[in-house]
């Protein structure tokens, strides 16, 4: 596997993940979580998994970054005290960052996973579509209703949470 | 050198530990619900690594069903976070204090 | 019909009258004594058919809780003993019943009467059919609370009030020794059924305990008006007359005896001994203390009193060396205590239950006027209850040839042959018994009426008097002799009788004519018609001595108020300080500031719930990691 369009991607993922959660304005947050899931998609293509990375574009960024814009863009946040984070939290965010850090190096530095047959080998898996079509009508039948049934209850959800409520005018 | 299992995880947890630090770190409410976003979308990454690496399918059906529940939780969280705002016409999280005690 | 059948049947008519009586008849009187009566009739029947029908022994038990190896059944034992007191209950209940048709005719409360009638009935008559310790001890609470409630019939009164408080806390003590002892047994031996515990006993494989048939007697103490636990039974004379003759004379206190009786294979030596003296000195209490009453129903209680003592006292002497055709030695012993307390039993029902009866004709004669002082004349004014009245009378003195002769004589020869002091004290009793009973019965009946409720007395109806007949009738043939009825009732318990033979035969006839007719000359010339106790006037120092009773309720009352009172105070000041205050508040306000701790952590901000968060994940981690 060439490591080149590995680490280009892994970069571009990285960096406008960085962007995400450091940038000011909001909006330019939101491209810059879009860019992280463009780069996201890369990566799935790398690891042959062509319809995941279409979904993902399809899904998260079309849908799902589109609905965070809109949100910003409705909520049209002024007067208010618009600092991105104060000291303290920064402070804080960084000690969890290291405690996450040093966890992560531990796990691996223990060398805990045992390395896999190299890549070559493996097939490609995620070429076609009626594979996974199969599998979520036979094998995954059951999760596949659940999560229609979440989301049905999701945008119900929605919808009752979003309704204005009128005051109750007493019976005349 | 060769690109192996070990890259692909690294790379998930420096983005699982980007995105903690974001939700931490900021203070508007809708970009911690896109860091949080970030740390979803670095599971899914390690989860299709592995599914690819080992060779078997699961990890890659796994993922429809964290797209799903990610885009329904978005949506709920969104629809939150704007009742929010109507109420307190902020979406600070440092503002937003009320159950406080 | 089948003997289980009936057997159901005569438990569960009362106990269907009682509830129609309570939930629906409560104002309706007529129509509640009319279900009452019937029921009583039913069961009078059904238990004539199960007594002369033959049928004894037969099995019958249903499990009705079950705690792992324990358990509590409801059943039926029938035997002789059984059989016997069932036909007492069962006769003389159905004999009350109609009598109280007639007694409390202008009663407003006469539904909540009848419906108590009928629960007795159904308590009674489920400690007599009962198989097992438990199944008694449940009825006999029930039969306490029954008496409760009939006592308690004039509730406006407040001396019938305390009398009802006093007659269920007295027997509560007694019931607390009953429990006790029937746990002990349980304990001891495994079991509480009487069968089971008949069958070990004739296989030798019986605990010996003193102990326990003495913590059974403790429930006779209480049901049976013992001392010291007697205090109940004078005042509970404020019930109406035929619940006196029902529960207090004939059967209630009966059931101590019966009690008693049932479980004689659990009796060992120094039981019986202390349940002799302490019938014995009951017996002589009562009878020194009846000389001095004035009113009608108590100089009966008292006699009650002392009648049972002297069945109690029989039980107790029960060690008598002749076999009585049983086949066991060790229950030779028994036997005959057996036989003459039952005997006893059998027939102090039938005449203490006319002597009530006569009692209450006469009350309700006279506009209910109960001081024998002012009454007087009455045998012309009520033939017919005075004829049966001088039966009963005669009976309790033991007059040859009637009901009360044979049994007391039983009883007289038993302590005769086995403890002269017994039979010394005994013998002053009945002189005592004779001598009281000649008293309240000449003042009554016999020379001119004293006051203007005598002088109008009239005979009652026709449910006022036939039931005296039945019952004089029954006081006369009610015993062994020529024309003795108690063989065809009891069965093999008239064979345990004790019966004197030759010289010792002679000694004891003799020895009760001269008892009974020194006592009645004594009374006949000591006492005169008049508005004033003779005895009273002759010597009133004496007389204050007998009438107080010995002064006991006053020092029941003393131990009350100045000893058990203040005990209680403490333990509800120490309750209300460690208990309450300590221990409940204590710890309601541990749990308090726990929550105020819990609370505290609730900031509001966001970001430290999710440093809360990875708090946890990394504790989750590092212990799958295995770090700690």
């Amino acid at each position: 596997m060439p490591a080149l369009p590995f680490y280009i991607l892994s970069a571009i993922t990285a960096g406008c993940a960085l962007g995400t959660v450091a940038l000011r304005n909001t909006v330019t947050a939101a491209f810059c979580l879009l860019g992280s899931l463009l780069g996201m998609s890369g990566l799935f293509v790398l690891l042959d998994a062509y319809l995941l990375a279409a979904l993902l574009v399809l899904v998260y960024a079309g849908a799902i970054v589109a609905l965070f814009v809109f949100i910003v863009m409705l909520l049209d946040v002024r007067g208010s005290d618009t600092r991105p984070a104060t000291r303290v939290s920064l402070a804080a965010a960084g000690v969890a960052f290291a405690v996450l850090g040093a966890g992560l190096a531990v796990t691996f530095g223990r060398n805990l996973m045992a390395t896999p047959a190299p890549l070559a080998e493996a097939p490609g898996l995620g070429a076609s579509l009626k594979f996974y079509g199969e599998q979520l009508f036979t094998t995954y039948l059951l999760p596949v209703q659940i999560v229609g049934f979440l989301l049905l209850i999701a945008m119900l959800g929605v919808i009752v949470i979003s309704k204005r409520f009128a005051p109750v005018e007493d019976a005349k | 050198m060769t690109v192996g299992l070990d890259q692909y995880l690294f790379l998930s947890a420096l983005l699982f530990a980007i995105g903690f630090f974001g939700v931490l770190a900021r203070r508007n409410a809708i970009v911690i619900f896109m860091s949080l976003e970030l740390m979803l979308m670095a599971s899914t990454l390690a989860l299709v690594a592995f599914s690819r690496f080992n060779g078997t399918y699961s990890g890659n059906v796994f993922v429809f069903f964290i797209l799903a529940i990610a885009a329904a939780e978005v949506a709920v969280g969104l629809a939150i976070i704007v009742a929010l705002f109507r109420h307190r016409k902020t979406v600070m999280v440092d503002e937003l204090n009320a159950l406080k005690n | 019909m089948a003997p289980d059948l009936l057997a159901s049947l005569i438990l569960v008519l009362p106990l269907a009258s009682a509830a129609l009586c309570a939930l629906f008849l409560r104002r309706q009187g007529g129509l509640a004594s009319a279900v009452s009566v019937t029921a009583a009739a039913a069961i009078a029947v059904c238990s004539g058919l199960l007594i002369f029908g033959g049928h004894r022994e037969f099995p019958a038990s249903w499990e009705w809780l079950r705690f792992g190896d324990f358990a509590l059944s409801i059943g039926f034992k029938f035997d002789d003993l059984s059989a016997l007191m069932l036909f007492v209950v069962s006769f003389v209940g159905f004999l009350i019943h109609v009598f109280s048709l007639g007694y409390m005719h202008d009663d407003p409360a006469r539904g909540r009467y009848f419906g108590g009638l009928s629960i007795f009935m159904f308590s009674m008559l489920g400690i007599v059919l009962a198989d097992n310790l438990l199944m008694i001890f449940i009825f006999w609470e029930l039969v306490g609370f029954s008496s409760y409630l009939l006592i308690n019939h004039w509730f406006e009164r407040p001396s019938a009030a305390a009398a009802s408080k006093k007659a269920f806390i007295v027997n509560r003590v007694g019931d607390f020794g009953f429990l006790l002892g029937i746990i002990l047994c349980y304990w001891l031996n495994g079991t509480v059924n009487l069968s089971e515990l008949a069958a070990k006993s004739s296989a030798g494989a019986l605990v010996a305990s003193t102990a326990v048939p003495l913590l059974l007697f403790c429930g006779a103490l209480g049901k049976s008006a013992q001392m010291p636990l007697h205090v109940w039974l004078p005042d509970a004379m404020e019930g109406p007359t035929p619940v006196s003759a029902l529960i207090h004379a004939a059967t209630m206190v009966a059931a101590g005896i019966y009690m008693l009786c049932r479980v004689h294979v659990l009796m060992v030596p120094d039981a019986l001994t202390a349940i002799m003296w302490v019938g014995t000195i009951t017996a002589l209490y009562a009878a020194i203390c009846a000389i001095t009453q004035r009113d009608i129903k108590k100089v009966l209680a008292y006699s009650t009193l002392s009648q049972l003592g002297y069945m109690v006292a029989a039980f107790g002497l029960g060690s008598l060396a002749v076999e009585h055709n049983v086949t066991t030695p060790g229950a030779a012993a028994l036997a005959a205590g057996v036989g003459a307390a039952m005997f006893h039993l059998t027939t102090h029902a039938f005449f203490k239950a006319l002597l009530f009866l006569g009692s209450g004709s006469v009350i309700h004669g006279c506009h209910h006027e109960q001081d024998i002082f002012k009454m007087g004349g009455l045998a012309k004014k009520m033939p017919v209850t005075f004829a049966c009245f001088t039966i009963g009378v005669l009976a309790i003195i033991g007059m040859p040839g009637l009901a009360g002769f044979f049994s007391k004589d039983a009883i007289l020869y038993l302590a005769m042959e086995n403890n002269t002091s017994v039979f010394a004290v005994l013998t002053i009793t009945a002189v005592l018994t004779s001598f009281y009973m000649v008293r309240m019965w000449k003042l009554t009946f016999l020379g001119a009426p004293r006051t203007e409720s005598s002088e109008h007395a009239h005979e009652g109806g026709f449910t006022l008097w036939a039931p005296l007949v039945v019952l004089a009738i029954l006081s006369i043939v009610g015993a062994t002799g020529p024309l003795g009825l108690f063989p065809k009732l009891a069965g093999s318990v008239a064979t345990l009788i004790p019966v004197a033979h030759g010289s010792a035969h002679t000694t004891i006839l003799l020895v009760s004519l001269a008892v009974m007719l020194t006592g009645a000359a004594g009374a006949w010339f000591f006492y005169r018609s008049s508005e004033n106790d003779a005895l009273e006037q002759a010597s009133p120092g004496f007389f204050r001595v007998l009438a107080s009773k010995l002064w006991i309720d006053e020092a029941y009352g003393y131990y009350v108020a100045k000893i058990q009172q203040p005990f209680a105070r403490a333990l509800s000041f120490v309750e209300q300080i460690a208990l309450a205050g300590f221990i409940i508040r204590g710890l309601a306000g541990v749990a308090g500031v726990i929550g105020i701790g819990a609370r505290t952590l609730h900031i509001g901000n966001v970001h430290v719930y999710v440093y809360w968060f990875l708090i946890g994940v990394v504790l989750f981690w590092s212990y799958a990691m295995g770090l700690f």
